[in-house]
């Protein structure tokens, strides 16, 4: 780590620091705030659940908690004050950044033993990718927020650093936590089975096919995610009941609290015989991408875990804005497709749009009492909007920069798709 | 037929009825009585007490063979039903009759105990015993199903005999609809369960129009077997009807029933506000004791007494009035008085004319006006409890709960229990108990939660405190509200959701048992609402945003780049634009030739 990326650290967690010593109500402020808090992530939620876990009651027997078991051991063993809870949370931004700068350092993003950029010298560097996540303003409220997203986006930043280290069985234990932590991650295993296999020297590539490689890095994956399985077993006392209340809250929606993501106001206003369809069909849709990315994009499997994250930040039953920050964040390291996207001026100021209206018309509806859900919905539905022409955007991008590699002599034409 | 006079066919009538009625006292069967309080500020409690028993085989009981059915069918050995509407004002009618026994809280309120192997087995039966005591009462009980039901630990106790066998053996279930609106519908069967059905004694003043008019009223029903020492049981039913009577406008209802203002000359007004004379006024109440009767205040006198009535004994008497000892009283003909104190009147209807003939006579009570008001002493309540929302907006709230122990020298202890419904989500970890102002460790003794699952079941929390003497203690807690799905929100979703009161349960200090029992008023909570005729809207715009996102992506994936000058073919257009262009060029080749057919 160089001495800009440190310097750069180290002023995100001042800033952070600041802000929570400078501002006492602000992490309650934010906690409160249904951008950046779900139930399944939710601050306020962690303590009850914490509160019932101490006190001998089971968290999971009862509609308020909905986090992983481990969450409930981890944070029992801290001392109960703030500041600490304060400074894991800003440890974890730090990682974060940390596992950013790895990336970013590597290059996959730029150059993979298949593809590499032609506009390679225009990416950023790593202390650069590792600002644009530290002081970026949605990881900040996020991060200010305490919402437990926080931790699932280390440690998803850490397997894919693994990943891209060529540390396959490190990158699949830290995904299948990840997993363990919030469920969706799970879609990331195929993508991050090739990205660690193509970072392999040839060598071994020549003993290990990737059937067999993918074979053993999925049975890792599995035999890790029962291992927490059992953990979470054991700290709950012996009871399976977390499953339904932590994964089955994540598949079936129980809760409505409005988010930014799609699916409330769709399954408040879903007509009662055809729920189980829909639950479906919206949990099929964030899968259906995955086998697409994988084979079209086969060269850039960093790309593919992005693109896979942009989507489920959209379209998962619990998005936040601490999704969106994770996929613009892994974003900043392809800078260098940044000239070829075609709506970015669209995409920034609809995102703005969203940013500065979401709150206003949540105020509307739930405070003053002048405007109705409507209000919210149509600002999620802008938002959902235009990160969609984001992701799409960036993946029309990078296809254009492999074929321009393949046909240097097309730079800065106009093109067709047919 | 007018050969016979009515008397004498009212006589004859009735004459199988008087055996009857010695054969009750005998075995104790059935007793009426009815008290008359005065309150403070021109109020009058009246609290009707009926008390039945008998037996589930016998076919001469004068226990309802409806209600022992379905206790029967449904092994429930002990019931307590509650209809209340409208709240007791403590603080200015002091403590309730019965203990606070016979009060619900707001709406229904049904608890019973059911036999049962296991829990599940439990609520099957409670839900036959719902199920058909809403037919019985014609009211919603049907709903109370188990995101309404709780099981609660330390606030209630059996207060019939029961064998400790049977006792491992009974569930207790308690249920509330806090929405039901108590009314005459209720009233009807309640009256058609008593002996006398509401025709003759104490029960016949009970009339919808004066009932439901009241301040504050209470109908409660409690079924519980009682044993004598020689082993031999009974079941017992208590039927109470308690409310509080506005002197003031139950009297305006004896001209007109359109309630009317009164002309400025009958006002009082006080003479001691600046504005005063004139125009202005500023009522003055309870400067004198309005003048009030029985007949005027419910709309008929007493008809006669209930022969299946137990025939009183010294101590047992059919109507007291607990007033002033200034005050006159005057009754009618038939009845017997029976001071008991100077504050207490009894009078026993034997109605029994002049002549010692059973003429069934009409009984009326009639106090004359008195001035300077009176009052008669009143005892505080053990504890003042109120409870209200704190917070705005449809997002989230509070629940504060105000508790005031007016004793200066004994503590109270007591349960505080809240049943909440699933979509209100309590945060135990934001529960604080203060005693004036600070935190006291020693106030909260134990507490027992049961956090509520979504759409199966409530929150559960009971709190016992104590309460040092003088000391008011505030209980708060935040809570989320959910938001619900669009076919769960009643037809008035915008009017809010009714939660159920709290129930506060006085307990004795050695035993351990609920003593004494108050209920705070409901609360209205306003949850978020979605747009109710957005269903369509919501699937096709969201679904427009999904099949973009498919579309867009999926467009891109599957289709290759060309460089746009490379394109052949192309679209409809570039199609259309070349055949024109090669027409024209043809057409400038031929040279202003005919064009070539081809």
């Amino acid at each position: 780590m160089d001495r800009r990326s440190f310097t750069v650290i180290i002023a995100a967690v001042v800033l952070r620091l600041a802000m929570f010593m400078a501002f006492p109500s602000l992490p309650d402020l934010l906690t409160n705030r249904v951008e950046l808090s779900t139930p399944v992530t939710s601050f306020k939620r962690l303590q009850e659940g914490l509160f019932l876990y101490t006190h001998g009651l089971s968290p999971y027997d009862g509609g308020v908690f909905h986090q992983a078991p481990l969450l409930l051991a981890f944070f029992t063993t801290l001392p109960s004050n703030p500041i600490v809870v304060y400074l894991v949370y800003i440890l974890s931004d730090v990682l974060s950044a940390y596992s950013l700068i790895q990336i970013a350092t590597s290059g996959v993003s730029v150059s993979t033993p298949y593809h590499t950029s032609s506009r390679k010298s225009s990416a950023w560097p790593p202390w650069a990718v590792a600002a644009a996540f530290l002081f970026n303003p949605f990881s900040i409220a996020t991060c200010i927020a305490r919402p437990t997203i926080v931790f699932t986006n280390t440690v998803i930043l850490t397997a894919i650093a693994k990943g891209v280290q060529g540390q396959g069985v490190a990158a699949v234990l830290a995904l299948a936590m990840a997993s363990y932590l919030s469920l969706y991650p799970v879609l990331l295993l195929p993508p991050m089975v090739l990205l660690a296999y193509d970072t392999l020297p040839a060598v071994k590539k020549k003993e290990c096919s990737l059937g067999s490689f993918a074979a053993v890095l999925t049975s890792v994956f599995t035999f890790a995610a029962a291992g927490l399985g059992a953990l979470s077993w054991g700290i709950t006392g012996g009871s399976w009941e977390f499953l339904a209340s932590t994964y089955g809250v994540h598949l079936l929606l129980p809760d409505l609290t409005p988010n930014v993501g799609l699916w409330w106001y769709f399954f408040i206003e879903m007509f009662d015989s055809f729920r189980e369809f829909f639950l479906c069909v919206f949990q099929l849709h964030l899968a259906v991408y995955l086998a697409g990315l994988c084979l079209r994009l086969r060269k850039q499997p960093l790309f593919v875990i992005t693109t896979l994250l942009g989507i489920s930040s959209i379209f998962k039953s619990y998005p936040s804005i601490g999704d969106t920050a994770l996929y613009l964040s892994l974003l900043s390291l392809y800078r260098h497709i940044f000239p070829l996207m075609r709506y970015t001026f669209f995409v920034t100021s609809t995102l703005l749009y969203a940013t500065l209206l979401g709150p206003a018309f949540y105020h509307l509806w739930i405070y003053a009492g002048s405007g109705n859900a409507n209000f919210f919905y149509a600002i999620t539905l802008v938002w959902s909007l235009a990160v969609t022409v984001l992701v799409s955007d960036a993946i029309f991008a990078v296809l254009r920069d492999e074929w321009e590699t393949e046909r240097p002599e097309m730079k800065g034409k106009e093109i067709v798709q047919i | 037929m007018r050969l016979l006079s009515w008397p004498l066919v009212t006589q004859l009538l009735l004459a199988p009825l008087v055996v009857a009625s010695a054969r009750a006292s005998e075995y104790n069967d059935y007793s009426e009585n009815l008290l008359l309080k005065s309150l403070p500020g021109n109020s009058i409690l009246a609290s009707f007490r009926f008390v039945s028993n008998g037996t589930f085989d016998s076919h001469h009981s004068v226990f309802p063979r409806s209600l022992a059915q379905i206790l029967q069918q449904s092994q429930t050995k002990e019931l307590h039903l509650k209809f209340t509407l409208g709240r007791w004002d403590a603080e200015q009618w002091g403590r309730q009759v019965w203990d606070g026994r016979t009060a619900g809280g707001t709406g229904v309120e049904l608890w019973a105990w059911v036999e049962a192997a296991d829990d599940s087995e439990a609520d099957a039966r409670w839900t036959t015993l719902n199920n058909a005591l809403s037919g019985l009462f014609c009211a919603s009980l049907n709903f109370i199903d188990s995101t309404r039901t709780i099981r609660p630990v330390m606030s209630f106790q059996p207060a019939g005999h029961h064998s400790p066998e049977r006792l491992e053996r009974l569930h207790l279930l308690h249920g509330t609809l806090p929405r039901e609106p108590v009314c005459t519908e209720n009233l009807t069967p309640f009256l058609k369960l008593l002996p006398c059905k509401g025709k003759a004694g104490i029960s016949s003043l009970l009339d919808g129009h004066r009932l439901f008019d009241a301040q504050w009223q209470s109908m409660s029903i409690d079924v519980m077997p009682v044993c004598e020492e020689n082993g031999k049981c009974q079941l017992q039913m208590e039927q109470t009807v308690d409310m509080v009577l506005d002197v003031e406008r139950s009297m305006g209802k004896k001209d007109s029933l359109v309630p009317k203002p009164p002309p400025i000359e009958q006002l009082s007004c006080d003479q001691d506000k600046p504005y005063a004379g004139g125009d202005s006024c500023f009522p003055l109440s309870g400067v004198t004791d309005l003048s009030w009767s029985l007949s005027e205040m419910f709309g008929r006198p007493i008809r006669g007494s209930c022969p299946l009535a137990v025939v009183p004994t010294e101590e047992a008497t059919h109507v007291c009035v607990n007033i002033a000892e200034q005050r006159a009283i005057f009754v009618s003909q038939g009845s017997e008085e029976r001071k008991k104190s100077p504050e207490l009147r009894c009078f026993v209807l034997h109605g029994r004319g002049p002549n010692f003939v059973i003429e069934n006579l009409d009984f009326d009570i009639v106090l004359p006006e008195l001035s300077p008001s009176t009052n008669i002493l009143l005892t505080p309540p053990p504890v003042y409890a109120s409870r209200s929302l704190t917070g705005h907006g449809q997002e989230r709230g509070g629940i504060q709960a105000v508790l005031n122990n007016p004793s200066s020298n004994s503590t109270v202890e007591f349960v505080y229990l809240e049943s909440l419904p699933w979509f209100m989500k309590p945060y135990l970890h934001t529960l604080s108990v203060t005693v004036s102002g600070k935190d006291d460790g020693n106030v909260v003794q134990d507490i027992y939660y049961r956090p509520a699952l979504d759409r199966k079941r409530g929150t559960q929390l009971e709190v016992r405190l104590r309460v040092p003497p003088g000391e008011t203690v505030l209980l708060n807690y935040e809570f989320d509200k959910a938001v619900l799905r669009y076919t769960e929100y009643p037809p008035d979703a915008n009017r809010g959701f009714d939660i159920a009161p709290a129930i506060i349960s006085i307990l004795d200090p050695t035993s351990q048992k609920s003593t004494f029992s108050i209920r705070t008023t409901s609360l209205l909570l306003s949850l978020p609402t979605p747009d109710f005729s957005m269903p369509y809207n919501v699937i096709i715009l969201t679904s427009t945003v999904m099949a973009l996102a498919f579309g867009s992506i999926f467009n891109i994936l599957v289709r290759r780049f060309v460089g746009a000058d490379e394109v052949i073919g192309g679209g409809l257009v570039s199609k259309i634009r070349g055949h024109i262009i090669a027409f024209v060029t043809e057409r400038r080749r031929a040279g202003g030739n005919k064009p070539k057919t081809e």
